[in-house]
């Protein structure tokens, strides 16, 4: 797919993610013992054929440009085309934070226009699926659509995701022949079933055209202010394309901890790292050591973890240290945290380089788990 | 080209035959180790924490597997503008070409590649051991002592030091003699097979022993001997640190069993001192209900439903439910049938192991399942046996 190129946009920081999002990116988090949820993305376009990716940050980037480096991982390091990362600057028309998509693709106008694709995908990064763009590409070409929109059929377990989150949620009507017939932005209670996965294709130039126009009226939000009146209007084609997989926003803490225990299933792994690869920055780790007292059921275990406790239904992220006696139930422990020996832990989510001392008991809930940030002693 | 003061030689281009099934389609240095590496992902990895950035790998034996290995070097930080990773195959010149006849005449057919870079030292190493070395500190030793060349020396039991190039030594750590595999050994000082040469002095006897009909070529058969003789100063070179050679089969199986021990003889998470390698692209290994993993090294990419105990399991291994894995080494993408026990064997890629296999047996020998086999239901591999694909169909048609 030499003629398309992605855009992926990072959200701000979301508040519901609490501790995690301090410091990082929502793009950024940890998750699935050694990924950022941004790997996901990345891969699929990659995965896709898509060679020139840009990634727009906002705030809290750092961890962001530190994972993706030069972009390596991915195979984005190419002479031509590869990875751009845009972080926001200072121009006469913006003040160093973007209001939103719009203004994001607007102080990035020369990128746009510099490369050389037909057809952009602009995607966000808060969510978590495994697919290839192929089909959807080939049904917006075919179809002669102006946007092509991705979306899922709203099932309970995406919309417990997505409530009481501050995040931008639109839902779609879609006629029979695919055709978008009116969209909803952020309703109270969801006449449509279909979730909009802020992922669509769209041509370059229209792209920039309709992003110029944007801006000439003010507008900021893509969906209620530019998207809408077209839909409604029909003076442009907008189309859905249907995903039918695993998908996941991780927009709250429980959604965070929720996806992660997914990954505890066969049929969720095989879909999620069996189909397509998912690429990421990697660490010299060797692999994780079991020693002789080590009790570990139905867990995800990454490399260079050292485990003489008891883990059961955990998710260890890498270098994680469980120590003699220590018993996990039900947690995620970020890459490098210790937990020393006699510690039991249940329903906690620890972030990166935690140290539990020894015998601290730490006992979370399941609707409303213990988060501990970085670098934290208890 | 820029100068470089030293650059390393690695000599990858040995069988191993030793390693019987193991190196049938791949070079010795190629062999997997401890979960994750290779073997030559030691001697590269020593190079990169040594800062030596110029390393020619040799190869010879079956390089498919060893060059898509090495790649670009980027794993080692070697893919430089300025040195990094070379791989040297043996190549055709104008009037003839041959293969490389001995660990000598190897470096002989390459000193084009190393005068390039002018260096004043050239560091020779093999893919053979499994250690961690800093050969900073070996240089220095070489340059301070004024020596032509530095061998690098560790004890051995003595019990054992017939089975090793043996170096005699005087009060100021000079070598006087060396003895390949003596019967009498006078001393327990095995030489390492990692020597750092002064390359003007080296250049010249490589270029005599070329010369010379009656030579096999070899560093320790000839080069080493001459320049004793010669009367040069050849400096040992004391290391004390772990070092295994994994040139067989029981070897290759210990060194695995060693990262297990508490505390391990052979550590592999000490981030001063890393070990590099090509990581593969899987997610994090998963533990059933009902597993059991202890006294084990587990990579990413495994799925464990049965029991795992003092076993070392590489990426993408499969133990299914009931299904019993001890003491044993189980290379990258085999999947371990229901019903089957694997006790003290080593099981190459890509196997499957169905159900109800019995594989090696808890005394003797370690038992060797070669690269892509597919065992038959209930089949039962032996102590110290070596099977593949090929011996199982020979038996079949018996």
């Amino acid at each position: 797919m030499n003629d398309v190129m992605g855009i992926v946009y990072t959200s701000k920081d979301n508040l519901n993610l609490r501790e995690l999002t301090t410091n990082r990116a929502v793009a950024a988090l940890p998750v699935a013992g050694r990924y950022r949820i941004i790997d996901f993305t990345l891969s699929n376009l990659v995965n896709s054929g898509v060679r020139n990716v840009g990634v727009i940050v906002q705030k809290n980037y750092h961890s962001l440009m530190d994972h993706l480096g030069s972009g390596k991982e991915w195979d984005l390091h190419t002479r031509n085309n590869g990875l751009f990362i845009q972080p926001p600057f200072l121009t006469r028309e913006n003040a160093g934070e973007y209001t939103g998509i719009i203004e994001a693709l607007r102080a990035n106008f020369d990128y746009l226009r510099r490369s050389r694709q037909q057809y952009v995908i602009v995607t966000n990064s808060n969510y978590v699926c495994n697919t290839s763009f192929e089909p959807m590409i080939e049904q917006h070409v075919k179809s002669k659509a102006d946007i092509t929109m991705m979306y899922i059929k709203v099932r309970p377990e995406h919309l417990e995701f997505s409530r009481s989150s501050d995040g931008n949620h639109c839902y779609l009507k879609v006629g029979e022949d695919k055709t978008i017939e009116d969209i909803e932005v952020n309703p109270n209670a969801a006449n449509y079933p279909n979730l909009n996965m802020d992922c669509f294709i769209i041509k370059r130039t229209l792209l920039i055209h309709l992003v110029d126009q944007a801006i000439a009226r003010g507008a900021k939000d893509l969906e209620g202010e530019v998207l809408r009146p077209y839909i409604n209007s029909g003076a442009l084609k907008i189309m859905g394309y249907e995903f039918d997989g695993y998908y996941r926003r991780i927009e709250t803490i429980k959604g965070f901890f929720k996806f992660n225990m997914d990954l505890l299933r066969h049929d969720v792994r095989k879909e999620l790292f069996g189909t397509h690869p998912v690429y990421t920055k990697t660490r010299d780790d060797a692999p994780a050591l079991y020693r002789s007292g080590a009790e570990v059921k139905n867990s995800l275990v990454a490399d260079g973890c050292v485990i003489e406790g008891s883990v059961e239904n955990c998710v260890l992220f890498r270098g994680v240290h469980v120590g003699r006696g220590a018993k996990l139930k039900d947690c995620i422990i970020m890459q490098d945290s210790y937990i020393e020996e006699d510690v039991e832990m249940e329903d906690v989510i620890l972030d990166k380089a935690v140290t539990v001392r020894a015998h601290g008991r730490l006992i979370g809930q399941r609707q409303y788990p213990i988060v501990i940030g970085k670098n934290v002693t208890l | 080209m820029i100068k470089k003061k030293c650059i390393a030689m690695l000599l990858a281009g040995g069988q191993g035959s030793r390693l019987g099934l193991l190196t049938k389609v791949m070079a010795k240095p190629a062999v997997p180790f401890g979960g994750k590496f290779r073997i030559i992902d030691f001697p590269l990895s020593n190079c990169a924490n040594s800062h030596i950035d110029t390393v020619g790998v040799l190869t010879q034996y079956q390089p498919l597997e060893l060059n898509r290995y090495i790649g670009n070097g980027a794993p080692w930080d070697l893919d430089l503008s300025s040195g990094g990773v070379f791989v040297l195959p043996p190549y055709m010149k104008a009037k003839s070409g041959e293969w490389y006849r001995g660990t000598a005449n190897a470096i002989y057919q390459n000193i084009s590649f190393i005068e390039q870079y002018d260096p004043e030292y050239v560091l020779i190493l093999s893919g053979d051991h499994i250690y961690k070395m800093d050969y900073n500190k070996m240089l220095e030793a070489h340059i301070n002592g004024g020596a032509d060349v530095t061998i690098a020396v560790r004890p051995v039991p003595m019990e054992v030091a017939s089975s090793f190039g043996i170096m005699n030594i005087d009060e100021q750590d000079h070598i006087i003699e060396f003895e390949e595999k003596p019967k009498v050994p006078k001393s327990n000082l095995a030489s390492m097979g990692v020597y750092i040469f002064t390359w003007k002095m080296l250049r010249q006897y490589l270029i005599d022993d070329e010369n010379d009909p009656n030579s096999k070529n070899d560093f320790g058969k000839n080069i080493i001997p001459k320049m004793l003789n010669d009367g040069r100063v050849m400096l040992a070179y004391r290391f004390t640190d772990y070092w295994k050679d994994v040139g067989t089969i029981a070897s290759l199986w210990e060194a695995n069993m060693d990262l297990l021990k508490v505390p391990p003889e052979f550590d592999l998470t000490d981030d001063r001192w890393s070990i590099y390698a090509r990581t593969p692209v899987m997610p994090p290994h998963y533990i059933g209900e009902n597993a059991k993993a202890e006294r084990s090294m587990i990579a990413e990419g495994c799925e464990v439903f049965g029991t795992v105990e003092g076993s070392v399991l590489f990426a993408g291994v499969e133990v299914a439910e009931g299904a019993t894995v001890e003491d044993s080494v189980i290379m990258p993408g085999t999947r371990i049938e229901a019903g089957a026990v694997v006790r003290r064997a080593i099981v190459s890629e890509n196997c499957v192991i169905s159900k109800g296999c019995i594989v090696g047996e808890p005394e003797g020998d370690i038992a060797l399942v070669g690269q892509d086999t597919v065992l038959p239901e209930n089949y039962a591999v032996r102590a110290g046996e070596q099977i593949d694909n090929s011996v199982i169909s020979g038996r079949e048609a018996e």
